[in-house]
């Protein structure tokens, strides 16, 4: 037999049992629906996520920390004490500037910069005082911008103002904010406020790399960090990480020895890109969680499909005899079942992925314009065309398993039984 | 003349609850190209089993059956199945037409299964019917026909793949007498005007008396008839 009428015998099979076929397709639909909802979410974070990695902007950087050991409250491992090992806060390992002395003897290291911990308790522009997060600002980092510019190396007293401040501190907008002056408000080492002044060099709109917090240039982060934490004889040249630039020319081989150098040498270092990987790859966990409702979704389907095929074949056991009769192979027969398997996998799989990219569609035009509005262009659901073809394929050819068995029975009919079956 | 089909020794043994059956014994048959034979007999006689053995759709248990002077038993089921679509036609008792397709689609059906075009087979399909005169159904489904008209559409899909054997299986036996003489008359016109060897199993003496040869099967072997 040709492809072609094998294809349309299947498909002629299916319409004739309608209901039954239709019934099937929804089954088959609810599975397909819910893996395209969820892949779809997962698509549109990932994107986000990646855009953001693309636009990350500092290259050849990584941020270094001491190796944590687990203390003694969460692996019951009591450890001898060691006057030698740098603690602070929360037993948080620390490092000190002999650390960065021994950084910059690592093959390809260029130049390691403390990551000062400081602490804001609020920010002002003369009327109210708000609370806010100081980050101290990683050269090159590329914050998107809702106005103004990035900081610069040399930057005194910049600072990068999240665009959600820009109202509460009485600016009429982001660009009006811009050049003001502000006032920070800290704790120094001996307990009491005090404050400095900072400029707002730019206004940067809310994304994953800077979730609230405001970006401060590297010389105020030091001057607060001097009145604070640097303050006291036991915080004096300790920090939480480095930042350590590496020759350009370094290749992914070679960056990733370098990292293997400070793991030996007991430090975690990680690109920018590893950090937001972590953030992939708690996404990816929970679509796989998601993913596991619209498998058991479409396993039940394909039981739907097994029964749906077996009354097909018992209905038309005379109709295979006679095409048997007539010389048609056993693959044929086994092809035209197979096929009606795999027509009401593309229906119900065609079916789910248009639905789901209209309601998604639609779902994420709504949050895009609500709760995540002040994340700029990020769409919380997508449906690029190569996944979502790939979903179709997977769910026909589960569809094909299923009809596998059926449709072996239908092609191992013999002839004669077949044709004096009632 | 030739022998189209040659049953040599051909036993066939069913084995049914650890009993065996024999439906055949030792049975041995000649078919000439171009003859009309008969099988009679009883209903269990093992007339049924002869018809499908000679007509590929059932394998001896022993014995051999020659097409063409070429023994069958080496072929795969390929090959049994590709010349049973293009040597042979069958008509059987209960039409088997399929109900829910029109008339040109159940005669163009052993064309679909041989991989014809569609448009070729659309044409020779057209043709047939027009020979067996139902011109003015052929958009019908066959479910609304008569028996005589359904019989008819048997014999217009066996007649379709330009067979060399037809195989009737009790081709009357659902029919009246009026429908059953027109449906004789036609595969008896096949038989003489286009060469077509022609196998009908019955228990007719009529139809059987109008052969031109008969055998008379009884508890799987060949007991008589009109030689």
């Amino acid at each position: 037999m040709r492809a072609m009428d094998i294809l349309q015998t299947a498909q002629t099979n299916m319409l004739h049992a309608k209901l039954r076929s239709s019934l099937t397709v929804i089954a088959v639909f609810i599975g397909a629906l819910t893996i395209s909802l969820t892949n779809g979410v997962g698509n549109g974070v990932k994107s986000y996520v990646n855009k953001q990695l693309g636009n990350v902007g500092i290259k050849d950087t990584l941020i270094v920390q001491a190796k944590q050991d687990r203390g003694a409250a969460f692996t019951g491992d009591i450890k001898e004490y060691n006057p030698d090992k740098q603690v602070g806060q929360f037993n948080i390992i620390l490092m000190s500037s002999t650390d960065s002395t021994k950084m910059k003897t690592f093959t390809g290291v260029k130049d390691v910069t403390p990551q000062l911990v400081v602490q804001v308790a609020y920010i002002t522009a003369g009327d109210k005082k708000f609370e806010m997060t100081a980050n101290q600002y990683v050269d090159g980092l590329n914050l998107e911008l809702a106005a103004g510019q990035l900081l610069g190396s040399g930057s005194k007293d910049g600072i990068l103002l999240p665009v959600a401040y820009v109202t509460p501190l009485g600016f009429a907008s982001a660009g009006e904010a811009v050049g003001k002056k502000v006032t920070l408000g800290f704790t120094n080492a001996l307990g009491k406020i005090v404050e400095t002044e900072a400029t707002v060099v730019g206004v940067q709109q809310k994304s994953l790399l800077s979730a609230g917090g405001v970006s401060i240039s590297r010389t105020l982060a030091a001057t607060i960090n001097a009145q604070q934490g640097g303050a006291q004889p036991q915080m004096k040249d300790k920090y939480l990480a480095f930042t350590v630039t590496y020759d350009p020319s370094f290749s992914t081989k070679q960056v990733t020895a370098l990292k293997k150098q400070f793991d030996a040498a007991g430090y975690k270092a990680q690109t920018i890109e590893d950090q937001l990987g972590t953030v992939n790859s708690i996404i990816n966990s929970i679509l796989i969680a998601l993913n596991l409702f619209g498998a058991i979704a479409l396993l039940a389907a394909s039981f739907g499909i097994v029964n749906t095929l077996l009354m097909a074949v018992n209905e038309r056991t005379r109709e295979i005899g006679l095409m048997k009769a007539l010389g048609a192979h056993r693959r044929n027969i086994f092809a035209i079942f197979a096929l009606e398997a795999v027509g009401i996998g593309f229906w119900g799989a065609l079916l789910g992925v248009l639905v789901s990219m209209g309601i998604g569609t639609a779902f994420s035009n709504y949050a895009s314009s609500a709760f995540l509005k002040d994340f700029v262009g990020f769409k919380l659901l997508t449906f690029p065309l190569l996944p979502s073809v790939e979903i179709m394929l997977l769910i026909m050819g589960i569809a094909f398993v299923a009809g596998a068995l059926p449709s072996l029975k239908a092609s191992r009919l013999d002839p004669i039984d077949a044709l004096r079956y009632e | 003349m030739e022998n189209i089909l040659e049953l040599k020794e051909v036993s066939k043994i069913y084995f049914a609850g650890g009993e065996e059956l024999a439906a055949l014994k030792q049975v041995s048959l000649q078919v000439q190209k171009g003859e009309s034979l008969a099988i009679i007999g009883k209903s269990g006689s093992g007339k049924s089993t002869l018809m499908h053995i000679l007509a590929t759709l059932d394998r001896p248990t022993s014995g051999e059956l020659l097409l063409d002077g070429k023994p069958t038993s080496k072929l795969g089921q390929d090959d049994l199945d590709r010349l049973r679509n293009e040597k042979f036609g069958f008509v059987f008792q209960q039409f088997f037409v399929n109900p829910r397709d029109n008339c040109l689609d159940n005669v163009i059906m052993p064309l679909v299964i041989r991989g014809v075009a569609a448009d070729k087979r659309k044409k020779l399909g057209l043709e047939i019917l027009e020979t067996v005169g139902l011109t003015d159904r052929i958009k019908n489904r066959a479910n609304d026909l008569s028996g005589g008209q359904k019989q008819r559409l048997c014999i217009a899909r066996a007649l379709i793949a330009n067979p060399s054997v037809i195989f009737a299986d009790e081709p009357t036996g659902n029919l009246d007498s009026e429908n059953g003489q027109l449906v004789i008359g036609l595969l008896f016109k096949l038989q003489k005007e286009q060469g077509i060897t022609l196998i009908m199993v019955t228990h007719d003496h009529d139809l059987s008396a109008m052969c031109n040869r008969s055998i008379k099967i009884k508890d799987g072997q060949i007991v008589g008839g009109n030689q």
